[in-house]
């Protein structure tokens, strides 16, 4: 049953988005019109994988680092990618995907500094290690690119603070083939890790005695997230909430048990980000919401809702 | 007929925003001068500013324009017109203001942009005994009434006056029966264009070509693609300095080419310093305006 709902709401969500927008398109020309074909139809795919991406992504790291509050984008990421950006803008990178790659490239070095961090004293990835080490290169690398912003002479540098709150502005069929050629492996290798996640949500102890490698697991599912949360930057931004109240959702829904929650928090990451973009683009046309905050408006308020019903019962 | 005279008041507009620029007469020094600024301060001086600190490339202009570039001591690193402008030190970006660095230059007068973080800074150049002056500038109607301050405060007040009269004329001019459209796009990720609190979406209007965006009620907004292919605007306009201009990166995506005046490189190069501030070179900016919409057409 709830799964019958489930598919209904990524149906209705999904035809939502390709049916509503601020180009009043009567029905029957929508349908040979290049607004649905190259701009509303990309969009929606975009935002719906990369909701899925992010709400994948959110339940594995708070699996790893077993605390609530984890967020895909808490282990230094959006810092990393927002130095990335910066650096593209300040140096005149060429060429229409200067912006994204410099912001996954910069995704990336952040994470990797955080699995350094995560690592050393042999720490394997203890997650106040990570956590810690994660907010500690945010903020460094947040320093560096305010430092930039300020000491720059480019007035385009406030417009990459603009990308970087994130949005679907940029949907195109490119990179809708960018995220379904790339998500799929760490999804998969995720997917592959549920049972193992399961067991470490008692302890790593207890996972090893039953058999889990912790330590590889660990590895495995910190640099796929990661990567799959760096993809997301590339194309979209940093959107978010969608990381963190997808999970609890889920959890809430469909139990803890991993199997189960990857395919849920897939989808129900999905439909939150198409059903916000759909908002965004629409609700104070002709001008448009920056995504995140439709994002936070929607998710704080069903938070608050989950949070009650969680510490009451 | 009327595209003839509206042309030809525009260059009576040019000429006389010339002449005004030419009498540089001025007013003596009698006893103290007193305006109201824009954050609705009373600024006195006791005698024509003669060390002046200007904090926007507007500011820089209008002082030129009136006679009074010969007492600017200080301006921010935009400012680069009139090129007489460039031999005058820089003191920084201006944004905000590095008060030990204006205050270096020894002032009597820094004029401002009236903003937050600089309505803070002349408080402390106030406690330093250096008089400022808070005025906004973001339309062609607030030129006049700061031309005509700023006169009054440099002692060029006839000057000042007469450039005033030549900015309140353009200001209230009709705008003129569009026979095109266009769109202003400031940037492209998320696309940020002109909207109609603005200088840009005015000069448009007085060049003869419409903005689409001009039922937007602040001066710039996001929208999305979709509107703007909705919209469908005859041109794209968009400020550059580089020479040639080349067109933006996005002019080739596939999304943006769905937008039909991009798909058909109808771009509209405009320099940014003639195009990007208010200034006295309105006239002349609607005059180049109307100019390319004829070229390309």
């Amino acid at each position: 049953m709830k799964y019958a709902l489930l598919a209904a709401a990524v149906l209705t969500t999904l035809a939502a988005a390709l049916l509503l927008g601020p180009a009043n398109v009567p029905l029957r020309e929508l349908v040979d019109s290049p607004i649905l074909w190259q701009l509303r139809l990309p969009r929606a795919l975009l935002a719906f994988l990369v909701g899925g991406a992010l709400g994948v992504s959110g339940v594995a790291l708070q699996a790893l680092v077993r605390n609530p509050l984890a967020d895909p984008f808490l282990l230094g990421l959006s810092g990393g990618a927002g130095l990335g950006a910066v650096v593209a803008i300040a140096l005149h990178l060429p060429g229409p995907w200067a912006l994204p790659l410099a912001a996954f490239v910069g995704a990336v070095g952040a994470m990797a500094l955080v699995y350094r961090f995560g690592l050393m004293g042999g720490a394997e990835l203890d997650p106040r290690i990570l956590l810690l080490g994660g907010v500690a290169v945010g903020a460094f690398a947040a320093a560096i690119t305010t430092a930039l912003v300020s000491l720059a002479e480019a007035t385009e540098l406030r417009n990459a603070f603009l990308w970087l709150w994130g949005g679907f502005s940029g949907a195109s069929w490119t990179t809708v083939l960018v995220i379904l050629v790339y998500a799929p492996l760490p999804i998969v290798v995720l997917a592959a890790a549920a049972r193992p996640l399961d067991l470490l949500a008692l302890g790593e102890e207890p996972a090893q005695y039953l058999g889990t490698d912790v330590r590889r697991l660990k590895r495995l599912v910190y640099l796929s997230a990661s990567l799959l949360t760096a993809a997301a930057v590339a194309v979209a931004g940093v959107i978010g909430f969608v990381g963190l109240i997808v999970p609890h959702v889920c959890r809430l829904l469909w139990g803890r048990l991993h199997h189960t929650l990857f395919p849920t928090a897939f989808l129900t990451g999905g439909i939150l980000l198409a059903a916000a973009d759909t908002l965004a683009r629409t609700v104070v046309a002709p001008r448009e919401l920056p995504v995140g905050i439709v994002t936070a408006l929607l998710g704080v308020p069903l938070f608050a809702f989950l949070l009650r019903r969680w510490t009451v019962s | 007929m009327r595209r003839w005279v509206q042309r030809t008041h525009l260059a009576g507009l040019i000429a006389l925003t010339l002449a005004a620029c030419a009498r540089g007469e001025h007013v003596p020094a009698g006893g103290a001068f007193t305006v109201t600024d824009d954050a609705g301060r009373h600024v006195t001086l006791a005698a024509p500013a003669r060390r002046i600190v200007s904090l926007l490339p507007s500011f820089t202009e209008l002082l030129f324009a009136i006679g009074a570039g010969d007492r600017v001591v200080g301006r921010t690193t935009w400012c680069d017109y009139p090129p007489a402008a460039l031999a005058v030190p820089s003191v920084g970006d201006g944004m905000p203001p590095s008060v030990e660095a204006v205050a270096a230059r020894r002032p009597d007068l820094v004029v401002l942009y009236r903003s937050g973080p600089n309505v803070t800074a002349a408080e402390q150049f106030e406690r330093l005994g250096i008089r400022t002056i808070l005025l906004g500038l973001d339309r062609l109607e607030e030129l006049g009434p700061a031309a005509r301050r700023l006169g009054r405060l440099t002692g060029h007040a006839r000057a000042g006056d007469s450039l005033a009269a030549v900015m309140d004329s353009l200001a209230s001019q009709p705008p003129v029966p569009s026979t095109t459209s266009l769109v202003f796009i400031v940037w492209d990720n998320p696309p940020i264009v002109i909207g109609a609190g603005s200088y840009l979406d005015r000069l448009a209007a007085l060049a003869g070509a419409r903005n689409v965006f001009h039922d937007v009620r602040s001066p710039s907004a996001q929208v999305s693609i979709e509107t703007i292919v909705a919209r469908n605007p005859d041109f794209v306009a968009i400020l550059s300095d580089s020479a040639p201009p080349v067109p933006p990166r996005y002019a080739s995506r596939p999304e943006w080419r769905v937008v039909r005046a991009v798909r058909e490189r109808r771009f509209l190069f405009l320099p940014g310093q003639l195009f990007g501030r208010p200034g006295p070179r309105a006239a002349q900016a609607i005059h180049d305006l109307r100019r390319r919409l004829e070229a390309a057409r």
